[in-house]
């Protein structure tokens, strides 16, 4: 008979819901665009860069900057939530 | 297959399923190698007898939620915690200065999240005072860094198996450190409060000397302080002064917090001519630092404005730009052995992560005015 040895997991449990990552779009027209800024040193370079790129090339709805408050810390729910609201996109970027 | 060296897919990371029993005869290290918990060294094989004991020297309770630890934002209860221990070779006694450990990292204020996922190579430095140290034999001595002794060694590396196992802090996956450093496998000293000639670090912080604490700061390695031919404050101090004073440590372009640990012999020479611990953090404050000019290839790449740095720094070519925004933010040691004029310079990650200091078993400051050496901070 096989016995068998105790072992463990030393990893703990995540309590966390898994979430599905949205749609991708299919067509840029009309869409509202947030770029976030972490606030590392060439982001906004990097950020502004791509943001004119896009623009010349397609007819965005509007364009909205954010910056996060550290780099090095998660942004604040409450940007998150006002970034969700006010845009259809979001585009971020960090910049050493 | 083959190594490829330096691709980050030969690091071994914890698959998602949970483990099967090992079957009878199995050796446990191997079978704990392959599951991916270890930190690259070998684990010791938990048995229930040892996470029991281990769980009762933190007092019971094993599903006792201590912390969610990220960035994975694993559950770290005392049982987990218990099995982290054990594997890292802790004995039970250890368990009041890792969970206190543990509490000071996940301290919002900290950033674990992001002193674990960064590309600089800051570990947390676990610095113990007070009566614990005594009680469960860690060195504060002779190579007090390096290796040698069980609960320095074994704590720290229990911070680590926790911060990779349930922070999911491993190489190349969540942890994007370039370089990192030794101390990721175990970064834990002791003060050498019976050679210090000055009060502990915890006291200076308001504790009572029988109070036992943990100090924790996102570090990178010690950098070397040798000075041989000084025999007063200053002249010891100028050497950490100049390990303080280059232009890429990261305090320097980061500001932040750092830490200087003086050997005895030194303590002793810039205790002999009267200076305590408030002197000693405002000289290495006051003379230390880097011309601005000096941090930005004098000019050649443009101008620099770094908004890492506070605002209030002027940022002018001979300026002198401080290595961290005030003497509050030198944290001053004094660990060691008795013979040997060095000290060490440890700078720290910047102003992302804020260091934590932490009562053991519940200690809090004793209140009211901050006496240490006969002066009083009110």
């Amino acid at each position: 008979m096989n016995k068998s040895i105790p072992v463990y997991d030393p990893r703990g449990v995540v309590e966390a819901a898994p979430l599905s990552t949205a749609p991708r779009v299919t067509t840029l027209a009309g869409l509202r665009l947030a770029l976030l800024d972490n606030t590392k040193w060439n982001a906004n370079k990097l950020l502004r860069g791509l943001r004119d790129r896009l623009a010349r090339k397609h007819a965005l709805g509007a364009v909205n900057y954010y910056r996060k408050e550290s780099f090095a810390a998660a942004a604040a729910p409450e940007l998150l939530a006002e970034i969700a609201a006010a845009n259809d996109i979001v585009l971020t970027a960090i910049g050493d | 297959m083959g190594l490829e060296m330096g691709k980050t897919d030969i690091i071994q990371a914890p698959p998602p399923a949970d483990a099967p029993p090992a079957p009878e005869g199995a050796d446990l290290i191997e079978w704990y190698y392959e599951r991916g918990y270890s930190d690259g060294l070998p684990l010791v094989p938990p048995t229930p007898e040892k996470i029991a004991a281990t769980v009762a020297a933190l007092g019971g309770e094993p599903g006792r939620l201590l912390a969610r630890v990220p960035p994975r934002w694993g559950s770290l209860t005392r049982e987990v915690l218990a099995i982290n221990m054990v594997m890292a070779g802790c004995r039970p006694e250890y368990g009041l200065v890792v969970e206190a450990a543990m509490l000071a990292l996940t301290e919002p204020r900290f950033n674990l999240n992001g002193v674990q996922a960064t590309t600089h190579m800051a570990s947390p430095l676990l610095v113990v005072n007070g009566p614990a140290r005594g009680a469960i034999g860690m060195n504060a001595g002779c190579n007090v860094f390096g290796s040698g002794n069980r609960a320095n060694a074994t704590i720290g590396r229990a911070l680590r198996l926790v911060l990779l196992n349930v922070g999911g802090g491993w190489p190349g996956l969540l942890d994007k450190s370039t370089l990192g450093h030794p101390g990721k496998y175990t970064y834990c000293i002791a003060e050498n409060e019976e050679a210090s000639p000055l009060a502990p670090y915890h006291v200076e912080h308001g504790y009572r000397a029988q109070d036992s604490t943990v100090f924790l700061l996102a570090a990178e390695p010690p950098h070397s302080v040798t000075n041989h031919f000084a025999n007063d404050a200053a002249g010891i101090l100028d050497s950490v002064c100049s390990a303080m004073s280059t232009i890429c440590n990261n305090n320097a372009v980061s500001a932040g917090h750092c830490a200087v640990v003086l050997g005895p012999e030194h303590a002793a020479t810039i205790a002999k001519s009267g200076w305590k611990r408030h002197d000693i953090r405002h000289y290495l404050w006051a003379h230390s630092g880097n011309r601005w000019d000096d941090l930005y290839g004098r000019g050649r790449y443009g101008k620099v404005y770094n908004r890492n740095l506070p605002v209030w720094y002027k940022r002018e070519p001979d300026a002198r730009t401080p290595i961290v925004p005030s003497p509050d933010n030198i944290h001053l040691f004094v660990a060691g052995g008795e013979a040997g004029r060095f000290s060490a310079f440890i700078p720290g990650w910047g102003h992302m992560s804020a260091p934590v200091l932490r009562g053991i078993a519940g200690a809090r400051p004793a209140g009211g005015p901050e006496c240490v050496d006969g002066t009083c901070a009110v």
